[in-house]
């Protein structure tokens, strides 16, 4: 009776195996207070590659997540201990300003977000506060650039100031995704980027990632397993705050080791 | 799971009487009679609210508007040269104008055709002693020596009281303020047309008058008065009150000493007002030594009080700003500050702007802790002497103006505290309208 309908194809690619490792994480604990949300997870994410978050709702996936731009710091209960480190080097180091992380680290949100201002300040904000151009032009093109990289330019670029609010919520996503790539990151967090979209803008969203994968390392955390299975090549399933099991997707959907991946992807668990 | 749901589905009807839809069954009725009852009662206290505001505003017009205008006397004099060194070179320099104005005025009645009795002593209580008033103008004016000018003097307070309906016949007493008889001289020179209502200037632009000049009496110094208090609460309070409502919403620490800053702040949002005047008559009065019924104290006193008011509501409305704007402002990199200036305050600002417009209404209506520092009515007697000294000359403000001539015993003084409930009530819509335009203007959606 609970006969998943399994994905035929998966984004396979062996080779992201041999890409240098982007993110190290290792002995991760998160404490809400008194809540326990992240146990001992250790993880090595690559770059150039897309890592999916699964499991069912509140285990662990967007918390661990938000760790890794330090987004958890806005959260006064939130409490973060371990090793993460962002290419050899220590993020939660005191030295460490989450200000120039977040530059390198990325984020994009459940819902769409853009700010109430136009399409070009959207995506120009970022790099006018990180100080990247020298010039009206260059930062023009730098703003076609990332919404290029957005999929989103040949959309807007006749109304560049017109109010981001304005779009529809698949154009406002790729407008929140453009904005992220404006600041040139080396990682692109995506925490649930499609749960709001229709089909057709989850699928211009997944075309999307895909095409980021060329220069960054990006992660993304889904409830839909079809999605894992279509843009990520290495997914970690977590459940109850533990990372149950990291590999390639094809293998997490097809020969999960852990019975209790098996039973969240047939739909036992979740 | 399935089969389960079309088992049930299916096994429902049997068990209970078919019903139909057009007949209402006893739940469905009464819950029907307890909406129409609610929406009853909603429309009863609307109208309610409706018929008060009705009347205020209707006694409010009606007892204010006779302080907008006054009974004047109009004449025109020409006085010549030779009566004007006449008159300069006598001892009694005033009586001797009084002469001349006698002189005019039965000119005057003569032109209009009007045969009426009076004498001077009549003339007097009913103009008062227009001698001085011609003086002075001739003086100030000496080209007008010797070609007609016309005169408006005002009506005495009882005169205006008369026409106005304040003042009955039959109520009138002989006295050395108004005989019965000055009553038909009236009626005679207001049906020539000599005495006529006319706008009152003086109430808007004038100064508080004695206790037994009610027609000298004018609302304008303590409009000044109330306009510098308030630039000192505004340019103290917004600031003060943003930057609190800032620090203590996105940047603070939620901890037991946050969690007490902000009960006392709701607790001193709901402080009786005169215990801030009785603060301010001991801190900034007897311990600084700032000058007593100054404005700017006055400003310092409400602006305690206004506070708690922009505090909250600046809090209020930063947090109705969605913290998926936060998120999006720090996930490009953006600093805390950055964040809350660029995004967060920018999106606020029509709840900050309304809440402190509303607490600076509230400020400009504000009176009991005025008249513990001194701000009473009958100091507003001239106009401060330059913008600096505004801020520290003894001065009044609009409600305390205002209390002061409601508690005066002449009946005149009555309907010109009514006038000033009026302009004070221009005052507040025009703030009111202010903060709706602000608003509009800010408003942005997302």
């Amino acid at each position: 009776m609970a006969e998943e309908k399994m994905p035929e194809q998966f984004s396979v690619d062996p080779s992201v195996n041999e890409h240098e490792i982007k993110f190290h994480c290792e002995n991760c604990q998160v404490y809400y207070g008194e809540n326990h949300a992240i146990k001992d997870v250790e993880v090595d994410l690559l770059d150039k590659t897309v890592t999916a978050f699964i499991g069912p709702s509140g285990c662990g996936k967007s918390t661990f997540l938000r760790c890794l731009n330090r987004m958890n710091d806005t959260i006064d209960v939130a409490r973060v201990e371990g090793t993460f480190q962002l290419d050899g080097e220590e993020i939660y180091d005191k030295q460490v300003d989450p200000v120039q992380l977040r530059a390198k680290v990325g984020m994009v949100f459940q819902k769409p977000n853009p700010f109430p201002k136009s399409i070009y300040d959207n995506v120009a904000y970022g790099p006018k506060i990180h100080g990247l151009t020298k010039s009206k032009a260059e930062l023009d093109e730098l703003v076609e650039k990332a919404l290029r990289r957005g999929a989103i330019w040949d959309e807007v670029k006749d109304r560049l100031d017109a109010p981001g609010t304005g779009l529809s919520g698949g154009q406002q996503q790729r407008l929140c995704i453009a904005r992220a790539v404006a600041t040139e990151p080396e990682v692109l967090l995506m925490d649930e980027p499609c749960s709001a979209l229709d089909p057709i803008a989850t699928a211009q969203v997944e075309e999307l990632i895909d095409e980021l994968r060329e220069n960054y390392s990006v992660v993304i955390v889904t409830h839909s397993m079809q999605q894992a299975a279509r843009v990520s090549q290495k997914t970690a399933f977590f459940h109850l705050g533990n990372l149950v099991e990291y590999d390639d997707t094809g293998t997490i959907f097809t020969n999960p080791k852990d019975p209790r991946t098996e039973s969240y992807i047939t739909g036992r668990i979740g | 799971m399935t089969d389960a749901t079309a088992q049930g589905a299916a096994a429902a009807p049997a068990g209970k009487t078919r019903t139909s839809l057009y007949t209402l069954d006893e739940g469905t009725k009464r819950r029907n009679a307890a909406e129409a009852r609610f929406k009853a009662y909603g429309v009863t206290a609307i109208c309610a609210g409706l018929f008060f505001l009705v009347v205020l505003f209707v006694s409010i017009i009606s007892s204010g508007v006779p302080a907008f205008t006054r009974m004047v006397v109009e004449f025109d004099l020409t006085l010549t040269q030779e009566q004007y060194d006449d008159a300069e070179s006598q001892v009694l320099k005033t009586a001797a104008y009084q002469a001349v104005f006698i002189e005019a005025f039965e000119a005057e009645l003569n032109e209009a055709g009007v045969d009426a009795e009076f004498d001077a002593a009549a003339l007097e209580r009913m103009v008062g002693k227009t001698g001085g008033i011609i003086r002075s103008h001739f003086q100030a004016n000496p080209d007008d020596i010797g070609s007609p000018v016309t005169f408006e003097l005002p009506a005495a307070s009882r005169i205006d009281g008369y026409f106005n309906g304040r003042l009955k016949r039959e109520d009138v007493q002989d006295s050395r303020f108004l005989m019965v008889s000055d009553l038909d001289l009236a009626d005679t020179l207001y049906e020539a047309g000599i005495i006529h209502n006319a706008f009152n200037w003086t109430f808007i632009f004038g100064s508080d008058s004695g206790v037994d000049n009610p027609g000298g009496a004018g609302i304008g110094v303590s409009v000044v008065g109330s306009f510098f208090m308030m630039l000192v609460v505004l340019a103290l309070s917004l600031p003060i009150g943003v930057a609190a409502s800032i620090y203590l919403e996105e940047f603070a620490a939620k901890n037991w000493f946050t969690d007490l800053i902000e009960v006392n702040i709701s607790n001193l949002a709901a402080v009786p007002s005169i215990v801030f005047g009785i603060l301010g008559l001991a801190v900034f009065i007897q311990f600084m030594g700032l000058p007593q019924s100054a404005p700017l104290v006055g400003g310092l006193v409400l602006t305690l009080m206004t506070l708690p008011t922009i505090i909250i509501a600046t809090r209020s409305s930063l947090k109705a700003v969605p913290p998926s704007i936060r998120d999006a402002a720090l996930g490009v990199g953006a600093s805390k500050m950055q964040a809350v200036f660029h995004h967060v305050l920018p999106l606020a600002m029509p709840g900050i702007l309304t809440g402190t417009i509303i607490g600076l209404a509230q400020a400009l209506g504000e009176t009991a802790p005025l008249l513990l520092i001194g701000m009473v009515g009958f100091v507003a007697r001239a106009y401060p002497e330059g913008f600096m000294s505004g801020f520290t000359e003894a001065n009044s403000v609009m409600p305390a103006q205002i209390y002061t001539w409601a508690a005066r015993a002449d009946q005149s003084f009555y309907e010109k505290a009514w006038g000033g409930i009026i302009i004070l009530l221009i005052f507040l819509l025009t703030m009111n309208i202010i903060a709706i335009i602000l608003r509009r203007r800010f408003e942005r959606r997302w």
